[in-house]
């Protein structure tokens, strides 16, 4: 009876604990909602609140920033990039992580030190490299999609969590596979690549969000609305003379529905994926 | 072995094209006079967004069908001046610039020390491209100033702004005053009855302020200009941080915030929808935030309000005039001189009428107001503010003043939550003259 009590009152504890995580992490989603249907006066005067919801702000911030272009441009560069990031690390994971040849510790150590190095550092040599590119190849690089999505293709990040993941995987698959007569390839694609659904929608999730979100690499690369993402759109109402809240915030709406949408459609896999690759907590 | 080779010869090639690939003339071994513009493309990044962007756009646009040299001037939005700066900085080194850039004097200085701009002078002096007499003598001669550093004109002023004093009208009058504070100490005895009175219209009277403030170099250097002092030294040779009007300001700050009169805001534009909110009393913000203001009040509680100059220990009023000017890329010598065309076209009292109605900075050239008069009538404020451009003095000129902003807006924070003035100042003002050994 006592271990109940004590069972149920640790419970009571950690429930409570968790909802107000909830709520802390959950209030500025809320705020930025309802600030996106307010009138500016309203944002002025701090109410929570709308009187009434303002659907209009939706129109202005989608009409007046070009959401339309920009929206359609990056899903475009995320789907690029996730194709592209998916396939690059898992062949650069599968390697790493099932075949034994000299020097596999050291390239892998090599590959996890990359991820010291901040983004900001790497800028202006991947700048260097793209605009070396525009000059040298018959491709037009910048301006284009081949700049915002194909240097982020290779990330260490993806090839660590999915070496993690293929490690796990019992060698008896692969012995199993062998005497049947298939090789390396054959097992990537058809036995791991299926067992491999969990940290892979994992990945693809992790890079669709930070190609959503990029601002300051697209902005570098482009100089024209004609390939500039959304996080660029969000940027046109951060205006150097007066803030503009509502719109702010139904922009932000807008930008942030599809990161969510993916996120619940793949929610389960995610935490698994999570979990499995020993990046849990 | 084969593969090694292949590598250096891919690396070799690339860090030959790393170098810098403008292999075209300077414009002084060029003669200006016989060069041709014709036909030739113009890019330029500016920071506008929105209703600016558009009435930059259609300036351009017009400018495209009437010029007679058929050039063509394509505007691009670039992203903030701190995005324009990084794609400037690696844009130089890989050799990918615009024509025509937004750029204030300290980021131009860097831009024109690695080599990616050039000297205004030549173009501003031809005789066949050139401005004439009158014309260079039609602009506010300390704006070309501003951007006159180590013997060149590194920019060009399209416009400018004011940092102007807002101050809520209604507000003053239930506190007894008709006029704004005209003197520090009246600005001081203001604030401590505005936090003792709160606005009557105002909904949160627990909240009452005489002044919201931004750590910024710039409101700083408001506050000092109008003690007579200074940022630097006559010659522009080194920092005077540490001086008895920077002590003063930063003491009077310190003092009124340790009262609760004065807050330091804490986040973007806090003090524009406090001021609107009745909440604050006096604003020190840029003339070109005067369109927000003014719908952010009329949005609000909606109250007269109006700009004037900041208070001073001074006989005439000090205002702090400040703004981005446009940089010419180096490029190839046709490309630069159809960059500066454009330039000259749209610094012109017509077109530059258009820009001021539509962006609210200041016009550059004095004959421009002539062609302002409506709006003038129609704008009473920004007339308001205009008057005081002959009162106008500019921040520093110098490399290194944006590292130098940073480690002024840290010590005004240290200052107003209590720090002891000499000690932060004397510390600030070593480090920031470090930064010009640095550069």
């Amino acid at each position: 009876m006592a271990t109940r009590d004590k069972l149920g009152s640790r419970a009571y504890l950690v429930y409570t604990g968790l909802v107000i995580g909830g709520v802390v992490a959950g209030l500025p989603f809320v705020w930025m909602l309802m600030a996106s249907f307010m009138t500016r006066g309203e944002t002025l005067r701090r109410v929570f609140a709308p009187e009434s919801i303002q659907w209009a702000n939706y129109v202005q911030a989608w009409e007046e920033a070009d959401f339309g272009l920009y929206f359609e441009n990056s899903l475009i560069i995320a789907a690029v990039q996730v194709v592209g990031t998916l396939l690059f690390s898992l062949l650069s994971a599968y390697p790493l992580a099932r075949m034994e040849f000299r020097g596999r510790n050291t390239v892998f150590a090599c590959i996890l030190a990359t991820l010291m190095i901040p983004e900001t550092v790497t800028m202006v040599p991947n700048f260097l490299t793209i605009t070396w590119l525009h000059r040298t190849t018959p491709f037009a690089w910048l301006n284009s999609w081949p700049a915002l999505t194909i240097p982020f293709m290779a990330s260490a990040f993806s090839i660590f969590l999915l070496r993690q993941f293929m490690r796990g995987v019992p060698n008896e698959l692969w012995e199993a596979a062998h005497i049947d007569g298939a090789g390396h390839g054959r097992f990537l694609f058809q036995i791991m690549l299926p067992l491999c659904r969990a940290p892979l929608l994992t990945v693809g999730m992790f890079t669709f969000i930070g190609s959503w979100n990029s601002l300051a690499w697209p902005l570098l690369v482009t100089n024209t609305p004609d390939w500039r993402p959304i996080s660029v759109g969000l940027q046109q109402f951060v205006s150097e003379a007066g803030a503009e809240v509502h719109l702010q915030m139904a922009g932000a709406v807008i930008a942030t529905f599809p990161v969510l949408l993916a996120y619940f459609l793949i929610q389960k896999d995610f935490t698994e994926g999570i979990s499995m690759s020993g990046l849990k907590g | 072995m084969h593969l090694s080779v292949l590598l250096y010869v891919i690396l070799f090639s690339f860090l030959a094209s790393c170098s810098s690939p403008d292999v075209s003339p300077s414009i002084d071994e060029v003669d200006l006079e016989e060069l041709d513009p014709s036909g030739q493309e113009v890019i330029f990044w500016y920071q506008h967004t929105r209703e600016r962007e558009t009435a930059l756009q259609e300036l351009v646009a017009e400018y495209n069908q009437t010029n007679s040299q058929k050039i063509v001037v394509k505007g691009e939005y670039a992203g903030g001046y701190g995005d324009i700066y990084n794609k400037m900085v690696v844009g130089i080194q890989g050799g990918a610039l615009p024509s025509l850039v937004v750029a204030y004097q300290n980021q131009a200085m860097a831009y024109h020390r690695d080599g990616g701009i050039v000297d205004f002078t030549p173009y501003m002096e031809s005789p066949k491209w050139g401005l004439k007499a009158e014309e260079r003598k039609d602009f506010v001669q300390s704006f070309f100033k501003q951007d006159y550093i180590d013997g060149a004109q590194i920019g060009f002023p399209p416009n400018r702004s004011l940092e102007v004093f807002y101050y809520n009208i209604d507000w003053l009058k239930e506190l007894g005053y008709e006029e704004p504070p005209r003197t520090w100490a009246d600005f001081v005895q203001l604030c401590r009855k505005a936090k003792e009175q709160p606005f009557s219209r105002s909904e949160n009277k627990e909240r009452s302020l005489g002044f919201l403030i931004e750590a910024d170099a710039s409101r700083l250097a408001s506050l000092v200009f109008t003690r007579g002092g200074d940022l630097v030294d006559a010659q522009s040779s080194a920092y005077t941080l540490n001086t008895k009007p920077v002590r003063d300001a930063l003491s009077m700050l310190r003092m009124l915030a340790q009262e609760g009169a004065v807050e330091l805001m804490s986040e973007d534009y806090g003090d524009q929808r406090e001021f609107a909110a009745g909440q604050v009393l006096f604003l020190l913000r840029s003339s070109s935030g005067l369109p927000f203001v003014t719908s952010a009040v009329e949005d609000g509680i909606d109250f007269a309000w109006n700009v004037t100059y900041p208070p001073n220990e001074l006989e005439d009023p000090v205002v702090n005039v400040y703004g981005a000017s446009v940089s010419l890329c180096k490029t190839n010598p046709q490309q630069q001189l159809a960059a500066w065309l454009f330039l000259k076209w749209f610094t012109e009292p017509a077109q530059q009428a258009r820009w001021v109605r539509a962006s609210n900075y200041f016009p550059v050239r004095r004959s421009t107001a002539q062609a302002l008069q409506t709006y003038f009538e129609q704008n009473p404020r920004y007339k308001a503010a205009y008057e005081l451009l002959d009162y106008g003095k500019s921040e520093p000129s110098m490399s290194g003043y944006q590292q130098v902003r940073r480690l002024v807006q840290e010590s005004m924070v240290e200052i107003v939550e209590g720090s002891d003035v000499e000690p932060v100042l004397t510390s600030l003002q070593k480090t920031a003259n470090q930064t010009i050994e640095d550069y």
